[in-house]
């Protein structure tokens, strides 16, 4: 997010204290990215419903737009656009484990259970 | 003690103290998550059965997206009137994020509620009828009634024993007939159980005196253990001498070795001697015990129910098998009498054919032969359309886990008119699906599949941490006045950590509602 749209209110919470906030345009910012969130969960309910030909693909359109929803949840919401490195620091570390886990199914396919085995 | 940088940030991390330990805390919550995501996919990949799709109702979900979604908004905006100074505002925003989380949790409760009272029967041919059991409806409703996963024995005259391994707790089963409707009514606290023993003494049969008969039992095994274990070791150099005669003559000889042999005989005469006295006293305390308590001299005790036949209802989990005439569980009691009412009733709403077999001859039409017809009928249509849909898959759409999806799982709402189906919804038309046609039967609960253990696991773990931050939030909501007058930026950064919680919340629930509703 740009630094001119930032809000007084995100702008406050790291540099100064005292600094009047306009609650009117924090709240109406918030609303409006609220309102993406909501127009994001009807577009993907809406997305599910349609046949793109493989099922796959329709996996990664709804994982897509769970993804950006996300993003403007930490991004906006949760202050990422502006925040101190500290913070950043200790993300990429979650960011870099939490794919490696996601990818675990990998072994899956390297070392698959056989059937003979469970029978 | 004054707690520092909770207000001002630390000069080295440029915050404070409070955000570098919340978003600690959600790094390690991000790595619990993502495991069970990760763990989700390697259950769907592996999945020997069909992954179930759209097969939760969407609205429930897709209304709790919103409601998250708002009170995420309001969390922000309850923060951003702090910093504002604007403490009415402040409550207005916490109070509305609460209400949103009891929404939410009350939503999730009325799901829960759904799958719990929806039944699964997965036949012996793969067939799948899911329902509701008749007693569910609420003008039927008799917990005491024959509920379907239960058992009814009636007639109960024997009762068989192993006092090795057997409890008394098959009589929490005991049912007594309330009235003609409510055959199998909890029997009343105190209800006495007389039975008579071999030895043709009457007792009453509770959990205190099969406990005295086990102990008895026990002690007596105890010396009759001991004293066998004498006479193995006084046996033991004839039965040594006994091998080496015969490895004289075995595949691999080996010779007789007469000094060796001499020498055990003598030991064996030694200590028939030594432990006489021993042995002695050990028969004569098995006498006096056997004597003392002669119920409990045999492992197996088979009890005559003394006056009427009792009546029990058992839950299938808690036996081990069963026939028309006895109930053995799992401690090897044994009750014999007449098994009745051991069918599943169900008022069956959705037919699903993928695991079957044969669909033509599957176990559901003995149920519905009036819906084959139908069925096969609604299968052509969907067929018809699918191949001119996909023309490449018109030889093998029956591999295409679409078609499965769309022809064989249907709901009986689609294959009969209005009227017919609310028919076959009354408790009245339920069918009786018998015991030995099903492999599986069970509620929509984390047992059904590992595709609603998975769900429960995360939507149950994930409402917990709504609870917990609605605890926090609702904690800073009624003690905050204090604070505020205090010192207001404490508070607003207090609500500030609690808020990113909350928004990590609403973060697990974008990526929940779309993997368990709608792909």
């Amino acid at each position: 997010m740009d630094h001119s749209t930032e809000t007084p209110a995100a702008h406050g919470a790291h540099d100064s204290h005292d600094a009047p906030v306009d609650l009117a345009k924090s709240i109406r910012l918030y609303l409006k990215v609220g309102g993406y969130l909501i127009l994001f969960t009807c577009i993907t309910w809406a997305v599910a419903l349609i046949d793109f030909g493989s099922h796959a693909l329709n996996i990664g359109i709804g994982l897509a737009i769970a993804t950006f929803k996300v993003a403007l949840v930490s991004l906006i919401f949760m202050h990422l656009n502006h925040e101190r490195g500290l913070v950043y620091k200790v993300l990429l570390f979650t960011v870099i484990f939490g794919a490696a886990m996601m990818f675990l199914f990998v072994l899956a396919y390297l070392d698959p259970i056989k059937a003979s085995l469970t029978n | 003690m004054e707690i520092p940088y909770t207000v001002t940030a630390r000069p080295d991390t440029g915050l404070y103290n409070a955000k570098v330990g919340i978003w600690l805390f959600l790094a390690s919550e991000v790595m619990l998550f993502g495991g069970l995501f990760s763990s989700y996919v390697f259950l769907r990949i592996g999945a020997d059965f069909p992954w179930p799709r759209h097969e939760l109702h969407v609205l429930p979900g897709f209304i709790n997206t919103m409601v998250l979604i708002g009170s995420s908004v309001t969390v922000l905006s309850a923060w951003a009137s702090l910093k504002a100074r604007r403490y009415g505002w402040f409550q207005i925003n916490m109070l509305i994020t609460l209400l949103c989380a009891a929404a939410f949790m009350c939503i999730k409760g009325y799901e829960y509620y759904g799958k719990f009272h929806h039944y699964s029967v997965i036949m012996q041919d793969g067939s799948v009828l899911d329902g509701h059991r008749p007693s569910d409806h609420p003008e039927n409703y008799a917990p005491e009634s024959h509920n379907g996963d239960k058992v009814a024995l009636t007639d109960v005259n024997a009762i068989s024993l192993n006092l090795a391994k057997s409890e008394a707790s098959f009589l929490k089963h005991l049912r007594v007939s309330a009235a003609a409707d409510k055959p199998y009514a909890e029997a009343p606290a105190g209800t006495v159980v007389k039975v008579r023993t071999p030895d043709g003494t009457e007792a009453e049969l509770n959990q205190d005196w099969v406990k005295s008969l086990k102990k008895s039992y026990r002690n007596l095994e105890n010396v009759r253990s001991d004293l066998a274990i004498i006479k193995e070791r006084i046996d033991s150099p004839a039965k040594q001498i006994a091998e080496m005669k015969a490895a004289v003559t075995g595949t691999y000889p080996i010779p007789f070795d007469a000094a060796k042999a001499e020498k055990l005989t003598a030991q064996a005469v030694e200590l028939r001697a030594s432990s006489k006295e021993k042995i002695k006293t050990l028969e004569d305390k098995i006498a006096e015990l056997e004597q003392a308590n002669p119920v409990a001299k045999a492992a197996t005790l088979n009890l005559q129910v003394v006056g009427a036949p009792l009546t029990f209802l058992v839950d299938e989990r808690d036996f081990a098998k069963y026939n028309a005439k006895e109930i053995i569980f799992r401690d090897d009691v044994v009750l014999t009498g007449t098994v009745k009412n051991d069918a599943i009733p169900l008022n069956a709403d959705v037919i699903d054919l993928r695991q079957s077999k044969d669909p033509e001859k599957s176990l559901v039409w003995k149920y519905y032969p009036q819906l084959k017809d139908p069925f096969f009928k609604h299968k052509e249509e969907v067929t018809g359309q699918f191949v001119k849909k996909h023309p490449e898959h018109a030889n093998d759409f029956e591999k295409d886990l679409d078609w499965q999806h769309e022809a064989l799982r249907v709901e009986i709402e689609e294959l009969v008119a209005e009227d017919v189906y609310k028919k076959l919804e009354e408790p009245g038309e339920a069918i009786n699906i018998e015991r030995s046609d099903k492999r599986f039967y069970s509620n929509f609960s984390p047992s059904r599949s590992p595709y609603y253990a998975i769900y429960f696991l995360m939507t149950g773990l994930h409402g917990l941490h709504v609870i917990g931050g609605a605890i926090v939030l609702g904690y800073f909501l009624l003690t905050g006045r204090a604070m505020y007058k205090r010192n207001p930026e404490h508070l607003a950064n207090r609500v500030e950590v609690g808020g990113l919680f909350w928004h990590f919340v609403d973060l697990v629930w974008i990526f929940l509602f779309p993997v368990f509703y709608l792909l």
